[in-house]
């Protein structure tokens, strides 16, 4: 039935309930009925607990079928319910204000919720997990970290990659220099130099070259002069290193470097002679400097290059010898501590003790120095405002 | 006494406990006290209805009884004074707003307040010495302010009926013309001028036949669709209104009033049709008259509509 058949019943019946006060007519029952509805009126309780909607549902048809007849029962049901309706919404509320968090929990745990929170959850947890794991290791690259020379040409590494290879090479680089050269000494009196590769051998070689002072201070020298070149990572397969070009820096350099190492080194490292290190820069000063060019042909990891430099750090690795640059400062790594390249030993030195109230006193007139105290470990001698400090 | 009379009863008594302890305050009522309260308020909204009635259904009506109201009413019925004051204090602002929606003025409101507390008390003395009063009508089914309020707009219906007997006074009799000559004006079976009186007999005569067609329709609607036609068309409620009365959305009193539409005006064609002998297109052609000549007066009705909010809000104001 469309809408005009709708209007039309609709003006007939506005008409109709209208037109006809007979109550009666109206209600269309006879008077009889309309009688026998009005001796059964509704009391009190019951037009309140219908109006309220209390009333349990075969009553309730009964009141229906009464209110549609008596119009006095009816006009007060009428009066009751917006009360009855804000009472019960005003109890709603409270209702709901009060079971409001429990339902919330119970929302939460019931399964359709839990079918995608769960897992969410666990991924979640999982990525929480590895990103702690990896700011965990991230500071551990900005300190002193040793990388295993695997290539079989020598490269200047600027930085090591956090890989389980690295860390438990680490141990052994960091051992003692005499450590070290008795472990040479070691392998070389076994025979170590069975690995078949020439390359291998001329790695093994350079390890213990670097461990000279000689090649200590020609390797800082390198790294003074290169360090805006030098990447942070190597990035390339050392497998895929390019064979050495025209070495950069001769013999001659290496020797004159060489002389300049300080009688202490030298005292240190009684057991070298000098046709062995002469021999070994040979080799191995045209190697280093390739390494330096080949290693600036590389394109550099930005992002690693950029938090490297804010860190102001910078490590590199000559042989087995180390350099870093703190807060501009180019250190060498000498037994258990790192010396400012700029110190002479013949230099008297002002010892602090980490921790100490001249320590503390220091590092807050001198931020430089906390920088470089902080990423340096153990003993550090640095050259600061023409006054030598021993940090230890 | 039967098996599940006795069932029954045991669960008034449980219900009773309960009760009680659900109460915040039980006012030292004892448990026999409320039994045949209980008994009174199944009997009432269950049995009546549905003798067969489950044991867990009574059960779950007296444990959704308002336990602190229903304690209350039948403390005050006891004689308990401390709860007579509680019940004038709690609720002497429920009263009198109620007593002030149902009057026009406030000296009826406190006239009307004051006849409600006299009512609960009861004047009259039962034979067990105790007044008489409206209180052991009280269920706890529903909300005592509720009840309360339902009390007073009983009270003020009966006392407007008892003043509606007496001589009308001069306001009432000009609202009764206007009301009079506003449905004179829009009667659509006797309205118009009809420059032909056979014509104009043939539309009251067949008016009277729509009438008595659709009265007849509306007696066949179930109460629910009645009650709903009594309240959007005989109480002027709008759909809102009328769905809160039923307890049904807004939009669902629209979709079962224009259900309601669809079967009345299939019904009122079927009784002319088969009663009065119309033919169909007879029938068709006096529902389109018909809303034509109520169109062309609706504005006199909206006219008269308005006149007559005018006046009672004068009555009111």
């Amino acid at each position: 039935m469309n809408q005009a058949s709708n209007n039309e019943i609709d003006l007939l019946l506005r008409s109709f309930a209208r037109g006809d006060k007979d109550s009666a007519l109206r209600s269309g029952l006879s008077t009889e009925q309309v009688n026998a509805a009005a001796s059964n009126h509704l009391d009190a309780d019951e037009l309140n607990s219908y109006a309220e909607g209390v009333v349990p549902a075969p009553a309730r048809a009964r009141y229906i079928e009464h209110l549609a007849e008596c119009e006095a029962c009816r006009s007060v049901v009428i009066s009751l319910v917006p009360t009855a309706g804000a009472v019960n919404a005003a109890e709603t509320r409270e209702k709901k204000a009060s079971t409001d968090f429990w339902q919330k929990l119970r929302t939460l745990f019931t399964p359709p919720v839990l079918r995608f929170a769960v897992p969410a959850l666990m991924l979640a947890a999982v990525m929480g997990i590895g990103l702690w794991a990896v700011r965990r290791q991230q500071p551990a690259e900005y300190i002193a970290q040793n990388k295993v020379e695997n290539s079989p040409s020598p490269q200047i590494s600027t930085g090591s990659q956090p890989s389980a290879a690295n860390e438990s090479t680490a141990t052994n680089q960091s051992k003692t220099p005499a450590e070290k050269n008795l472990g040479s000494t070691t392998e070389k009196s076994n025979g170590a130099l069975e690995k078949p590769d020439a390359n291998q051998k001329r790695a093994v070689d350079e390890t213990e070259v670097a461990k000279l002072p000689a090649a200590k201070d020609a390797g800082t020298a390198g790294a003074v002069a290169g360090v805006s070149e030098l990447r942070p990572y190597d990035l390339a397969p050392k497998a895929a290193a390019p064979p050495p070009p025209t070495p950069l820096l001769d013999a001659d350099k290496s020797a004159t470097l060489a002389k300049e190492r300080p009688a202490k080194r030298e005292e240190q490292e009684p057991t070298r002679d000098d046709q062995l290190r002469n021999r070994e820069e040979d080799v191995h000063e045209p190697n280093r400097a390739a390494a330096q060019r080949n290693t600036t042909s590389v394109p550099s990891n930005g992002r690693v290059g950029g938090l490297m430099s804010t860190r102001g750090v910078e490590k590199r690795k000559i042989g087995g010898g180390e350099t870093r640059t703190v807060a501009g400062r180019h250190f060498t790594r000498e037994g258990d501590a790192w010396v400012d390249t700029a110190y002479e030993p013949s230099r008297a030195t002002i010892k602090v003790a980490r921790g100490s109230d001249q320590f503390r006193a220091l590092v807050a007139d001198e931020p430089g120095i906390r920088a470089i105290a902080e990423q340096l470990n153990g003993v550090v001698i640095v050259v600061w405002n023409n006054r030598a400090y021993r940090i230890q | 006494m039967s098996q599940r009379a006795e069932q029954i009863e045991q669960l008034f008594a449980a219900g009773a406990d309960r009760l009680l302890g659900r109460a915040a305050d039980s006012h030292a009522l004892a448990a026999e006290v409320l039994v045949p309260r209980l008994r009174s308020a199944v009997t009432k909204y269950v049995l009546r209805d549905d003798p067969e009635a489950s044991l867990e259904v009574i059960a779950d009506f007296i444990d959704k009884l308002q336990a602190d109201d229903l304690c209350l009413i039948v403390a005050c019925e006891q004689g308990n004074q401390r709860a007579w004051t509680d019940l004038v204090e709690r609720f002497s602002a429920t009263v009198k707003s109620a007593a002030r929606s149902a009057s026009s003025n406030e000296e009826g409101a406190d006239d009307l307040a004051q006849s409600i507390w006299a009512e609960l008390h009861g004047f009259r003395v039962r034979n067990d010495g105790r007044p008489a009063g409206k209180l052991s009508y009280y269920s706890g089914r529903g909300s005592l302010a509720g009840w309360l309020r339902a009390v007073v707009a009983q009270l003020a219906v009966d006392q407007h009926r008892k003043q509606s007997r007496m001589v009308q006074t001069e306001e009432d009799a000009d609202f009764d013309r206007i009301i009079q000559h506003g449905q004179e004006e829009n009667t659509w079976s006797g309205h118009g001028e009809a420059p032909n009186p056979e014509l104009q007999i043939s539309l009251k005569l067949a008016g009277a036949q729509m009438q008595k067609a659709l009265a007849q329709s509306i007696r066949g609607l179930s109460a629910e669709d009645r009650l709903l036609v009594k309240l959007y068309y005989f109480d002027g409620l709008r759909l809102r209104e009328a769905g809160a009365v039923l307890g049904v959305h807004e939009a669902t009193a629209s979709r079962r009033l224009t259900r309601v539409h669809n079967e009345l005006r299939q019904q009122v064609g079927n009784i002319l049709i088969e009663q009065e002998g119309w033919t169909r297109v007879e029938t068709e052609r006096a529902f389109s008259e018909v809303a034509l000549k109520l169109d062309a007066d609706i504005e006199p009705m909206l006219a008269t509509e308005q006149i007559l909010v005018k006046k009672e809000n004068e009555v009111a104001g």
